[in-house]
Protein backbone atom coordinates (compact mmCIF):
# COMPACT_ATOMS: atom_id res chain seq x y z
CA UNK A 1 0.00 0.00 0.00
CA UNK A 2 3.01 2.42 0.79
CA UNK A 3 4.00 2.12 -2.40
CA UNK A 4 1.04 2.05 -4.27
CA UNK A 5 1.23 6.54 -4.19
CA UNK A 6 4.54 7.13 -4.97
CA UNK A 7 3.67 4.95 -8.31
CA UNK A 8 0.62 6.62 -9.22
CA UNK A 9 2.37 9.32 -8.88
CA UNK A 10 5.64 8.45 -11.38
CA UNK A 11 2.75 7.03 -13.65
CA UNK A 12 0.84 10.85 -13.51
CA UNK A 13 3.99 12.42 -13.93
CA UNK A 14 5.23 10.15 -16.61
CA UNK A 15 2.23 10.68 -18.35
CA UNK A 16 2.00 14.18 -18.16
CA UNK A 17 5.70 14.40 -19.66
CA UNK A 18 5.16 11.78 -22.11
CA UNK A 19 1.70 12.85 -23.07
CA UNK A 20 0.91 11.46 -26.57
CA UNK A 21 -0.05 14.53 -28.57
CA UNK A 22 -1.82 14.86 -32.02
CA UNK A 23 -0.60 16.65 -34.86
CA UNK A 24 -3.31 19.02 -34.60
CA UNK A 25 -1.88 20.11 -30.96
CA UNK A 26 1.52 20.67 -32.94
CA UNK A 27 -0.14 22.65 -35.49
CA UNK A 28 -2.08 24.68 -32.83
CA UNK A 29 1.13 25.37 -30.86
CA UNK A 30 3.03 26.94 -33.45
CA UNK A 31 0.08 29.01 -35.06
CA UNK A 32 0.46 30.38 -30.82
CA UNK A 33 3.95 30.75 -31.50
CA UNK A 34 4.08 32.26 -34.86
CA UNK A 35 1.05 35.01 -33.77
CA UNK A 36 3.01 35.97 -31.02
CA UNK A 37 6.81 36.63 -32.88
CA UNK A 38 4.23 38.55 -35.76
CA UNK A 39 0.77 40.02 -34.86
CA UNK A 40 0.31 39.93 -38.63
CA UNK A 41 -0.02 35.95 -39.09
CA UNK A 42 -2.33 34.86 -41.71
CA UNK A 43 -2.21 30.90 -40.80
CA UNK A 44 -0.09 28.38 -42.13
CA UNK A 45 0.24 27.28 -45.88
CA UNK A 46 0.60 23.53 -47.36
CA UNK A 47 1.67 24.85 -50.73
CA UNK A 48 4.95 27.28 -48.78
CA UNK A 49 5.28 24.25 -46.47
CA UNK A 50 6.29 22.03 -49.28
CA UNK A 51 8.60 24.62 -50.80
CA UNK A 52 10.32 25.44 -47.91
CA UNK A 53 10.60 21.61 -47.45
CA UNK A 54 12.18 20.61 -50.99
CA UNK A 55 14.28 23.81 -51.29
CA UNK A 56 17.99 23.64 -50.30
CA UNK A 57 18.24 27.14 -48.74
CA UNK A 58 21.17 28.30 -50.72
CA UNK A 59 22.81 25.32 -48.89
CA UNK A 60 23.63 21.81 -50.51
CA UNK A 61 20.86 19.69 -48.44
CA UNK A 62 17.28 20.26 -47.91
CA UNK A 63 14.54 18.46 -45.72
CA UNK A 64 14.24 16.00 -48.80
CA UNK A 65 17.71 14.98 -48.65
CA UNK A 66 16.48 12.89 -45.96
CA UNK A 67 12.86 12.70 -46.08
CA UNK A 68 12.31 12.78 -50.00
CA UNK A 69 10.27 15.51 -52.45
CA UNK A 70 7.53 13.11 -50.90
CA UNK A 71 7.57 12.21 -46.88
CA UNK A 72 4.55 10.20 -47.12
CA UNK A 73 7.34 7.10 -48.15
CA UNK A 74 10.33 5.87 -46.65
CA UNK A 75 13.32 7.83 -46.63
CA UNK A 76 17.08 7.09 -46.22
CA UNK A 77 19.56 9.34 -44.31
CA UNK A 78 22.16 10.84 -46.83
CA UNK A 79 24.88 10.98 -44.86
CA UNK A 80 24.59 6.97 -42.76
CA UNK A 81 22.20 5.32 -45.49
CA UNK A 82 19.86 4.10 -42.51
CA UNK A 83 16.08 4.55 -43.12
CA UNK A 84 13.69 6.86 -41.63
CA UNK A 85 9.97 6.15 -41.33
CA UNK A 86 7.38 8.36 -43.36
CA UNK A 87 7.17 11.90 -41.86
CA UNK A 88 3.15 11.90 -43.14
CA UNK A 89 1.18 11.43 -40.53
CA UNK A 90 -1.06 9.71 -42.12
CA UNK A 91 1.70 7.48 -43.06
CA UNK A 92 3.10 7.08 -39.85
CA UNK A 93 0.80 7.28 -36.81
CA UNK A 94 3.85 7.76 -34.55
CA UNK A 95 4.59 11.20 -36.35
CA UNK A 96 3.65 14.36 -34.28
CA UNK A 97 2.66 12.83 -31.49
CA UNK A 98 5.78 13.69 -28.87
CA UNK A 99 6.77 16.86 -28.69
CA UNK A 100 10.48 16.28 -26.89
CA UNK A 101 10.83 14.00 -30.19
CA UNK A 102 9.23 16.73 -32.58
CA UNK A 103 11.20 19.25 -31.19
CA UNK A 104 14.39 17.38 -30.78
CA UNK A 105 14.69 16.96 -34.44
CA UNK A 106 13.07 20.24 -35.65
CA UNK A 107 16.48 22.14 -33.74
CA UNK A 108 18.94 19.52 -35.56
CA UNK A 109 17.29 18.90 -39.10
CA UNK A 110 16.99 22.76 -39.52
CA UNK A 111 20.37 23.74 -37.87
CA UNK A 112 21.76 20.58 -40.76
CA UNK A 113 20.04 22.73 -43.66
CA UNK A 114 19.20 26.15 -42.86
CA UNK A 115 22.39 27.08 -40.52
CA UNK A 116 19.29 28.55 -38.06
CA UNK A 117 16.60 27.29 -35.92
CA UNK A 118 13.15 27.32 -37.87
CA UNK A 119 10.33 29.54 -37.65
CA UNK A 120 7.18 28.39 -36.00
CA UNK A 121 5.87 29.83 -39.51
CA UNK A 122 8.58 27.49 -41.22
CA UNK A 123 7.31 24.80 -39.15
CA UNK A 124 3.49 25.18 -39.00
CA UNK A 125 4.06 25.30 -42.91
CA UNK A 126 5.74 22.39 -43.18
CA UNK A 127 3.64 20.22 -40.79
CA UNK A 128 0.49 22.08 -42.19
CA UNK A 129 1.88 20.11 -45.70
CA UNK A 130 2.78 16.72 -43.76
CA UNK A 131 -0.60 16.81 -42.78
CA UNK A 132 -2.49 17.06 -46.15
CA UNK A 133 -0.37 14.05 -47.66
CA UNK A 134 -2.45 11.35 -48.19
CA UNK A 135 -0.49 7.48 -46.89
CA UNK A 136 1.23 5.51 -49.79
CA UNK A 137 1.75 3.16 -47.58
CA UNK A 138 -0.38 0.03 -46.38
CA UNK A 139 1.33 -1.07 -43.36
CA UNK B 1 65.47 5.35 -6.84
CA UNK B 2 66.08 7.97 -9.74
CA UNK B 3 66.55 4.93 -12.72
CA UNK B 4 63.73 5.32 -15.27
CA UNK B 5 61.81 2.22 -15.22
CA UNK B 6 58.87 1.06 -17.82
CA UNK B 7 55.26 0.85 -15.89
CA UNK B 8 53.15 1.84 -18.39
CA UNK B 9 52.88 -0.56 -21.56
CA UNK B 10 52.28 0.19 -25.24
CA UNK B 11 48.66 -1.19 -25.40
CA UNK B 12 47.67 0.62 -22.00
CA UNK B 13 49.24 4.01 -23.47
CA UNK B 14 47.39 3.80 -26.84
CA UNK B 15 44.29 2.59 -25.41
CA UNK B 16 44.62 5.90 -23.12
CA UNK B 17 44.76 8.20 -25.80
CA UNK B 18 42.71 6.21 -28.15
CA UNK B 19 39.63 6.42 -25.39
CA UNK B 20 40.42 10.11 -24.63
CA UNK B 21 40.96 10.84 -28.36
CA UNK B 22 37.27 9.02 -29.45
CA UNK B 23 35.55 10.33 -26.65
CA UNK B 24 36.81 14.01 -27.07
CA UNK B 25 36.07 13.32 -31.10
CA UNK B 26 32.14 11.97 -30.22
CA UNK B 27 31.43 14.81 -28.47
CA UNK B 28 32.11 17.78 -31.09
CA UNK B 29 30.02 15.50 -33.55
CA UNK B 30 27.25 14.60 -31.92
CA UNK B 31 24.83 17.79 -32.79
CA UNK B 32 25.19 17.73 -36.73
CA UNK B 33 23.71 15.06 -38.37
CA UNK B 34 26.48 15.90 -41.28
CA UNK B 35 28.68 14.28 -38.51
CA UNK B 36 26.61 10.95 -37.70
CA UNK B 37 28.90 8.67 -39.42
CA UNK B 38 31.93 10.15 -37.73
CA UNK B 39 30.23 10.23 -34.16
CA UNK B 40 29.21 6.08 -35.10
CA UNK B 41 32.94 5.55 -35.71
CA UNK B 42 34.28 7.25 -32.71
CA UNK B 43 31.65 5.79 -30.86
CA UNK B 44 32.73 2.08 -31.77
CA UNK B 45 36.01 3.40 -31.02
CA UNK B 46 35.56 4.34 -27.86
CA UNK B 47 33.18 0.58 -27.28
CA UNK B 48 36.69 -0.75 -28.13
CA UNK B 49 38.86 0.81 -26.17
CA UNK B 50 37.02 0.15 -23.18
CA UNK B 51 36.52 -3.27 -23.94
CA UNK B 52 40.34 -3.69 -24.76
CA UNK B 53 41.01 -1.76 -21.35
CA UNK B 54 38.58 -4.64 -19.80
CA UNK B 55 40.60 -7.08 -20.89
CA UNK B 56 43.63 -5.79 -19.93
CA UNK B 57 42.80 -5.10 -16.74
CA UNK B 58 42.54 -9.02 -16.38
CA UNK B 59 45.96 -10.21 -18.75
CA UNK B 60 47.92 -7.52 -19.07
CA UNK B 61 51.44 -6.35 -17.38
CA UNK B 62 51.34 -6.19 -13.80
CA UNK B 63 50.49 -2.12 -13.54
CA UNK B 64 47.97 -2.56 -16.01
CA UNK B 65 46.09 -5.22 -14.05
CA UNK B 66 43.09 -4.46 -11.40
CA UNK B 67 44.23 -6.47 -9.47
CA UNK B 68 47.20 -3.61 -8.56
CA UNK B 69 43.98 -1.50 -7.68
CA UNK B 70 43.97 -3.23 -3.99
CA UNK B 71 43.58 0.29 -2.21
CA UNK B 72 40.68 0.44 1.03
CA UNK B 73 39.39 3.26 1.73
CA UNK B 74 41.79 3.61 4.88
CA UNK B 75 44.83 3.62 1.84
CA UNK B 76 42.72 5.69 0.05
CA UNK B 77 42.43 8.43 3.31
CA UNK B 78 46.31 8.19 4.24
CA UNK B 79 47.13 9.03 0.38
CA UNK B 80 44.24 11.71 0.67
CA UNK B 81 45.73 13.29 3.92
CA UNK B 82 49.91 12.67 2.46
CA UNK B 83 48.48 15.02 -0.55
CA UNK B 84 47.42 18.03 1.62
CA UNK B 85 50.34 17.47 4.03
CA UNK B 86 52.59 18.43 0.60
CA UNK B 87 54.23 14.75 1.24
CA UNK B 88 52.90 12.92 -1.46
CA UNK B 89 53.40 9.71 -1.03
CA UNK B 90 54.55 8.12 -4.46
CA UNK B 91 53.25 5.06 -6.20
CA UNK B 92 54.98 3.34 -9.23
CA UNK B 93 51.52 2.68 -11.22
CA UNK B 94 48.19 3.61 -10.49
CA UNK B 95 47.77 5.51 -7.53
CA UNK B 96 45.31 5.16 -4.52
CA UNK B 97 42.19 7.05 -6.49
CA UNK B 98 42.90 5.16 -9.36
CA UNK B 99 40.76 2.87 -7.25
CA UNK B 100 37.71 5.44 -7.58
CA UNK B 101 38.23 6.87 -11.20
CA UNK B 102 39.04 3.59 -13.41
CA UNK B 103 36.08 2.15 -12.50
CA UNK B 104 33.68 5.32 -12.50
CA UNK B 105 35.26 6.47 -16.19
CA UNK B 106 34.79 2.61 -17.41
CA UNK B 107 31.71 2.56 -16.36
CA UNK B 108 30.20 5.69 -17.24
CA UNK B 109 31.90 5.01 -20.55
CA UNK B 110 29.89 1.09 -20.87
CA UNK B 111 26.74 3.09 -20.37
CA UNK B 112 27.51 6.07 -22.54
CA UNK B 113 28.82 3.17 -25.29
CA UNK B 114 25.51 0.61 -24.70
CA UNK B 115 22.95 3.47 -24.89
CA UNK B 116 24.45 4.73 -27.92
CA UNK B 117 24.63 1.79 -29.30
CA UNK B 118 20.78 0.90 -28.22
CA UNK B 119 19.59 4.45 -29.67
CA UNK B 120 21.12 3.99 -33.16
CA UNK B 121 19.60 0.71 -32.90
CA UNK B 122 16.33 1.37 -32.07
CA UNK B 123 16.00 -0.14 -28.66
CA UNK B 124 14.26 1.42 -26.27
CA UNK B 125 13.50 4.88 -27.62
CA UNK B 126 12.98 8.53 -25.95
CA UNK B 127 14.43 7.34 -22.26
CA UNK B 128 17.29 5.45 -24.20
CA UNK B 129 18.66 8.45 -26.24
CA UNK B 130 18.25 10.31 -22.52
CA UNK B 131 20.33 8.05 -20.66
CA UNK B 132 22.88 8.16 -23.38
CA UNK B 133 23.05 12.15 -23.31
CA UNK B 134 23.07 12.06 -19.64
CA UNK B 135 25.47 9.47 -19.17
CA UNK B 136 28.15 11.49 -21.66
CA UNK B 137 27.60 15.08 -19.77
CA UNK B 138 28.52 12.85 -16.46
CA UNK B 139 31.28 11.37 -18.34
CA UNK B 140 32.47 14.73 -19.56
CA UNK B 141 32.34 16.00 -15.56
CA UNK B 142 34.23 12.70 -14.37
CA UNK B 143 36.57 13.32 -17.25
CA UNK B 144 37.06 17.32 -16.51
CA UNK B 145 37.50 16.10 -12.44
CA UNK B 146 40.35 13.65 -13.60
CA UNK B 147 42.61 15.72 -15.66
CA UNK B 148 42.36 18.44 -12.82
CA UNK B 149 43.03 15.59 -10.06
CA UNK B 150 46.02 15.10 -12.42
CA UNK B 151 47.39 18.49 -13.07
CA UNK B 152 46.91 18.92 -9.20
CA UNK B 153 48.27 15.68 -8.18
CA UNK B 154 51.46 16.24 -10.88
CA UNK B 155 52.36 20.00 -9.15
CA UNK B 156 51.76 18.32 -5.35
CA UNK B 157 54.21 15.45 -5.95
CA UNK B 158 56.61 17.79 -8.76
CA UNK B 159 56.50 14.86 -11.14
CA UNK B 160 55.22 14.91 -14.25
CA UNK B 161 52.54 12.18 -14.37
CA UNK B 162 51.90 13.23 -18.26
CA UNK B 163 54.45 12.11 -19.86
CA UNK B 164 55.27 8.67 -18.85
CA UNK B 165 51.81 8.04 -20.68
CA UNK B 166 53.18 8.71 -23.82
CA UNK B 167 57.04 7.41 -22.84
CA UNK B 168 55.84 4.59 -20.70
CA UNK B 169 58.73 5.92 -17.99
CA UNK B 170 58.75 6.74 -15.03
CA UNK B 171 61.35 7.46 -11.85
CA UNK B 172 61.20 4.64 -9.81
CA UNK B 173 63.03 1.69 -8.00
CA UNK B 174 64.67 -0.96 -10.26
CA UNK B 175 62.85 -4.36 -10.51
CA UNK B 176 59.56 -2.58 -9.66
CA UNK B 177 58.78 -1.75 -13.34
CA UNK B 178 57.47 -4.24 -15.82
CA UNK B 179 59.99 -6.06 -18.22
CA UNK B 180 58.74 -5.49 -21.29
CA UNK B 181 55.87 -3.04 -23.19
CA UNK B 182 54.07 -5.22 -25.25
CA UNK B 183 54.86 -4.56 -29.04
CA UNK B 184 52.97 -7.24 -30.19
CA UNK B 185 49.57 -6.31 -28.48
CA UNK B 186 50.42 -2.88 -29.27
CA UNK B 187 50.37 -3.93 -32.94
CA UNK B 188 47.36 -5.92 -33.22
CA UNK B 189 45.30 -2.84 -31.58
CA UNK B 190 46.46 -0.40 -33.98
CA UNK B 191 45.45 -3.05 -36.93
CA UNK B 192 42.10 -3.43 -35.07
CA UNK B 193 41.88 0.47 -35.49
CA UNK B 194 42.97 0.79 -39.13
CA UNK B 195 40.66 -2.25 -39.86
CA UNK B 196 38.00 0.08 -38.44
CA UNK B 197 38.77 3.48 -39.54
CA UNK B 198 40.08 2.59 -43.10
CA UNK B 199 37.17 1.24 -44.86
CA UNK B 200 34.74 3.77 -42.49
CA UNK B 201 36.81 6.81 -43.85
CA UNK B 202 36.76 5.70 -47.65
CA UNK B 203 33.06 4.95 -47.57
CA UNK B 204 32.60 8.10 -46.01
CA UNK B 205 34.51 9.44 -48.78
CA UNK B 206 32.69 7.88 -51.52
CA UNK B 207 29.28 9.30 -49.82
CA UNK B 208 30.69 12.69 -49.81
CA UNK B 209 31.71 12.50 -53.65
CA UNK B 210 28.27 11.19 -54.45
CA UNK B 211 26.59 13.72 -52.92
CA UNK B 212 27.43 16.08 -55.11
CA UNK B 213 26.00 15.22 -57.37
CA UNK B 214 22.63 14.99 -55.43
CA UNK B 215 23.34 17.99 -53.74
CA UNK B 216 23.26 19.70 -57.61
CA UNK B 217 19.90 18.52 -58.48
CA UNK B 218 18.09 19.03 -54.49
CA UNK B 219 19.39 22.76 -55.30
CA UNK B 220 17.99 23.35 -58.77
CA UNK B 221 14.95 21.49 -57.90
CA UNK B 222 14.73 23.73 -54.33
CA UNK B 223 15.39 26.99 -57.07
CA UNK B 224 12.64 26.22 -59.72
CA UNK B 225 9.90 25.27 -56.45
CA UNK B 226 11.71 28.59 -54.80
CA UNK B 227 10.12 30.48 -58.01
CA UNK B 228 7.01 28.87 -58.41
CA UNK B 229 6.38 29.93 -54.23
CA UNK B 230 7.05 33.65 -55.71
C1 LIG C 1 20.42 14.43 -42.61
C2 LIG C 1 19.11 13.85 -42.77
C3 LIG C 1 17.90 14.69 -42.44
C4 LIG C 1 17.56 15.91 -42.98
C5 LIG C 1 18.30 16.73 -44.03
C6 LIG C 1 16.32 16.28 -42.36
N1 LIG C 1 15.92 15.32 -41.47
FE1 LIG C 1 14.26 15.33 -40.33
N2 LIG C 1 14.85 13.61 -39.41
C7 LIG C 1 15.98 12.91 -39.69
C8 LIG C 1 16.15 11.83 -38.76
C9 LIG C 1 17.31 10.83 -38.71
C10 LIG C 1 15.05 11.91 -37.88
C11 LIG C 1 14.78 11.01 -36.66
C12 LIG C 1 14.52 9.61 -36.96
C13 LIG C 1 13.07 9.33 -37.11
O1 LIG C 1 12.26 9.93 -36.37
O2 LIG C 1 12.72 8.52 -37.97
C14 LIG C 1 14.24 13.02 -38.33
C15 LIG C 1 13.06 13.40 -37.73
C16 LIG C 1 12.33 14.52 -38.09
C17 LIG C 1 11.14 14.96 -37.39
C18 LIG C 1 10.54 14.27 -36.18
C19 LIG C 1 9.09 13.93 -36.28
C20 LIG C 1 8.58 13.28 -35.04
O3 LIG C 1 7.38 13.16 -34.92
O4 LIG C 1 9.36 12.87 -34.19
C21 LIG C 1 10.74 16.11 -38.01
C22 LIG C 1 9.55 16.99 -37.65
C23 LIG C 1 11.68 16.38 -39.08
N3 LIG C 1 12.61 15.40 -39.11
C24 LIG C 1 11.60 17.47 -39.94
C25 LIG C 1 12.61 17.84 -40.82
C26 LIG C 1 12.65 19.12 -41.52
C27 LIG C 1 11.60 20.21 -41.42
C28 LIG C 1 13.78 19.12 -42.26
C29 LIG C 1 14.33 20.26 -43.11
C30 LIG C 1 14.60 21.51 -42.42
C31 LIG C 1 14.46 17.84 -42.03
N4 LIG C 1 13.72 17.11 -41.15
C32 LIG C 1 15.65 17.47 -42.63
C33 LIG C 1 16.88 13.18 -40.71
C34 LIG C 1 16.87 14.34 -41.49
Amino acid sequence: MRVAIPIAAALALGAITARAERPADFEARFAAEARTADPAFAGFSAERGRAFFTNAHGGDWSCASCHRNDPSVVGEHIVTGKRIEPLAPSANAARFTRPASVAKWFQRNCNDVLQRACTAQEKGDVLAWLMTLPAKETR
Amino acid sequence: MNDRILVWDLPLRIFHWVLAASFAGAFLTAESERQRDLHLLLGYTFAGAIAFRLLWGLVGTQHARFSSLRFGPAAIARYLRSLLAGRPERHVGHGPIAVLMIPLLLGLGLVVAGSGWATYAEFGGEWMEEVHEIAAVAMLVAVVAHVLGVIAVSLLQRENLVLPLLSGRKAGAPGSGIRTSRPLVALLLVAALAALWLPGLAARERRLAARGTTAAVAVEVGGERANHGD
